[in-house]
């Protein structure tokens, strides 16, 4: 299977909610109230999107993520079962997935396809055959964005992800418009269903002419690999390795299943 | 009919308030539907309200909400041979995603519950793949979120994979199990009737919960039953709610009939969202005025099983195959006088063995779902 992406943006690093909530404010004239932080990352990340491509309303919309909301969840957690107060509306629709993804199509336009969606630990790359087979239907072409918040204590996040108590995470959003048409693109990546294991891994390591990174889960492997972690890493390594006008063999792994994408740079 | 557009219904199971799929139809057919209450918070203290629970308890786990959908996807992938199976999807629509995050941050915050650090990742899409492990399917697998149009998103989901060739057949879940979070919030909204759901009138005041598992097999084997249409936007007048003409919903009925290639006059029954709220009954009504003639055949089906929300997609869909099956349509409980005169809900169960059925599907956060499934005449 193969997309070809047609434009991108990333916002990575440690987050500053109200730089971003700002910047919202007064560089896109956003409405920014009654949402949160995860919902603020998600549309900021859709506005450096659409100030590079422009957005049709028919475009299907894709929001993926680690864990979704985590930070109306640990706010409202709190408040509900620890000081017990009475669940405040808008935060009970905040907890809602689709919500941001509402938020996000509002923002851009966007009135087809809307959804939100997550894969056990290889929701970016499952999201892409999503976004495959949705448009062989549709004909259309697709928004897809990955979005990974770190509240803190960033342990609560690393027990959800099942990552060891000393990982390093942190907040990232990144996305891609998606075409199953070449024209224009800047960018092909490739994805398949298949989950690979060590052994034939390596083997794709040693016969690829293409620049690997692994996932710091990867603990088997040699490759090179990031410092910090969110759960969709391989979407900021698809956008960076367009930004670099490189190619790249990108490997995701979990307890031992291993899935891969292939980027190559078209620009 | 567009073949990228179709794709057939192979098998269904479910487990709602009434029990089983057999034990279900019953209830529907002899109007004998039992429902349980359940404490919500209000701003005030709290309250017991009606709720459509499970008749076996299901715990607010992990585990033992894995094992009742485990149970479900078994019924269904029992009649696939390996090889099928290891091209079988397996998806679940629930707004229950976000579960998991909870029980980390008790472990991680509050003192009282802290637990030792582990690192084992438990949520409802790692069942998915837990699950799809266990039973040797294909080993893609999805949890769609998108509040009460989930389950049906998904079985449009698994259309897309099997049509595109990523995969030979899906089982769709569609999942919603008690949640005090849940519940409070639709409390916290005041959608909530502390009585009883009427449909489309003029006195309704909001909906029941309930809970429910229901699963069902896509696939292209020859089956009575296909999914001939589907159309999803996300397009509202605010996150809870379209305009009160309407018009959000009655594009997604025109545009599933649309790539379905049938027109109003060919729709056998329309089964509506219907909750019971003021605001989306009165958006559905008209809705259905400006897409239907006042002939119209339509029902509600959220009196018998309540509203089980990420779920009802898949356990609506399988209520009525299940009825059909049975030879007759379903009638709407608890109407006696209609929002717009007209346009009144089925009021008798009516025989019906096969034909055109349109099922809607709306949520919150603009999710409106609207699909066309047929079933073929012996």
């Amino acid at each position: 299977m193969k997309l070809y992406v047609k434009a991108q943006s990333s916002y990575r690093g440690n987050l500053d909610a109200s730089e971003i909530k700002k910047e919202l404010k007064t560089k896109y004239k956003l409405d920014t109230r009654r949402q949160d932080t995860f919902i603020h990352l998600a549309v900021y990340g859709a506005q450096l999107l659409k100030d590079k491509i422009d957005i049709s309303s028919s475009d299907e919309l894709y929001i993926t993520s680690g864990v979704g909301n985590i930070d109306v969840l640990q706010k409202t957690n709190k408040y509900v079962y620890k000081d017990k107060e009475f669940i405040k509306p808008f935060d009970f629709i905040n907890m809602l997935g689709n919500t941001t993804s509402y938020y996000v199509a509002n923002s851009l336009g966007v009135k087809d396809k809307n959804t939100f969606q997550i894969s056990n630990n290889f929701t970016f790359i499952n999201t892409l055959i999503s976004v495959f087979a949705s448009l062989s239907v549709s004909k259309n072409e697709a928004i897809l964005g990955s979005v990974d918040l770190c509240t803190n204590p960033n342990e609560v996040i690393k027990r959800v992800l099942g990552l060891d108590e000393d990982a390093e995470v942190t907040s990232s959003v990144n996305y891609q418009k998606l075409s199953l048409s070449s024209s224009g693109a800047i960018a092909e990546v490739e994805f398949d269903t298949k989950i690979y294991s060590l052994q034939e891994v390596q083997e794709l390591i040693k016969n690829t002419d293409l620049k690997v990174m692994a996932s710091p889960r990867c603990k088997d492997l040699d490759s090179l690999k990031d410092n910090e972690y969110f759960e969709t890493m391989p979407s900021f390594y698809l956008n960076k390795t367009i930004q670099e006008n490189e190619n790249l063999l990108y490997i995701d792994c979990f307890e031992n299943s291993y899935k891969i994408i292939k980027i190559i740079g078209l620009a | 009919m567009s073949k990228m557009h179709s794709v057939n219904i192979l098998d269904y199971t479910l487990l709602s308030s009434q029990g089983n799929t057999q034990e279900t139809l019953k209830s529907i057919k002899n109007l004998s539907v039992k429902v349980l209450c359940k404490e919500v918070s209000t701003l005030n203290e709290p309250v017991k309200i009606p709720y459509y629970l499970l008749r076996d308890k299901i715990e607010e786990n992990n585990d033992e909400i894995k094992e009742a959908i485990k149970k479900l996807i078994e019924n269904l992938s029992i009649k696939l041979t390996a090889q099928q199976r290891a091209q079988t999807a397996l998806l679940i629509g629930t707004s229950l995603i976000d579960r998991n995050i909870v029980e980390s941050i008790e472990s991680s915050v509050y003192e009282y519950k802290k637990k030792p650090y582990t690192s084992s990742k438990k949520s409802i899409d790692s069942f998915a793949s837990e699950i799809s492990k266990e039973l040797k399917l294909n080993p893609f697998t999805m949890t769609i979120s998108t509040a009460c149009t989930s389950s049906i998103n998904a079985v449009i989901e698994a259309r897309n994979l099997i049509n595109s060739g990523v995969v030979e057949y899906a089982i769709v879940v569609g999942v919603e199990i008690f949640s005090q979070m849940m519940s409070d919030g639709f409390s916290s909204m005041k959608l909530l009737s502390t009585d009883t759901q009427r449909p489309f009138d003029i006195d309704r005041d909001g909906l029941i919960l309930g809970e429910a598992i229901a699963a069902v097999l896509v696939g292209k084997d020859s089956s009575k039953w296909s999914l001939k249409g589907a159309y999803s936007n996300c397009n509202s007048l605010n996150i809870t709610s379209v305009s009160p003409s309407g018009e959000e919903y009655a594009e997604v009925m025109d545009k599933a009939m649309s790539f379905a290639k049938v027109t109003a006059k060919d729709i056998t029954m329309l089964k509506t969202h219907a909750t019971s709220t003021l605001t989306n009954d009165m958006s559905e009504i008209n809705a259905i005025k400006k897409v239907f003639t006042s002939d119209v055949t339509f029902s509600a089906l959220k009196p018998y099983v309540g509203h089980t929300l990420g779920a009802c997609g898949v356990l609506e869909l399988a209520m009525i195959m299940s009825c059909v099956d049975d030879g007759f349509i379903p009638k709407t409980l608890n109407h006696k006088e209609s929002i717009i005169k007209e346009y009144t809900p089925l009021q008798e169960h009516k025989a019906c063995t096969c034909g055109i059925f349109m099922l809607n599907y709306f949520g919150f956060g603009g999710n409106n779902t609207s699909v066309i499934i047929q079933k073929e005449s012996i």
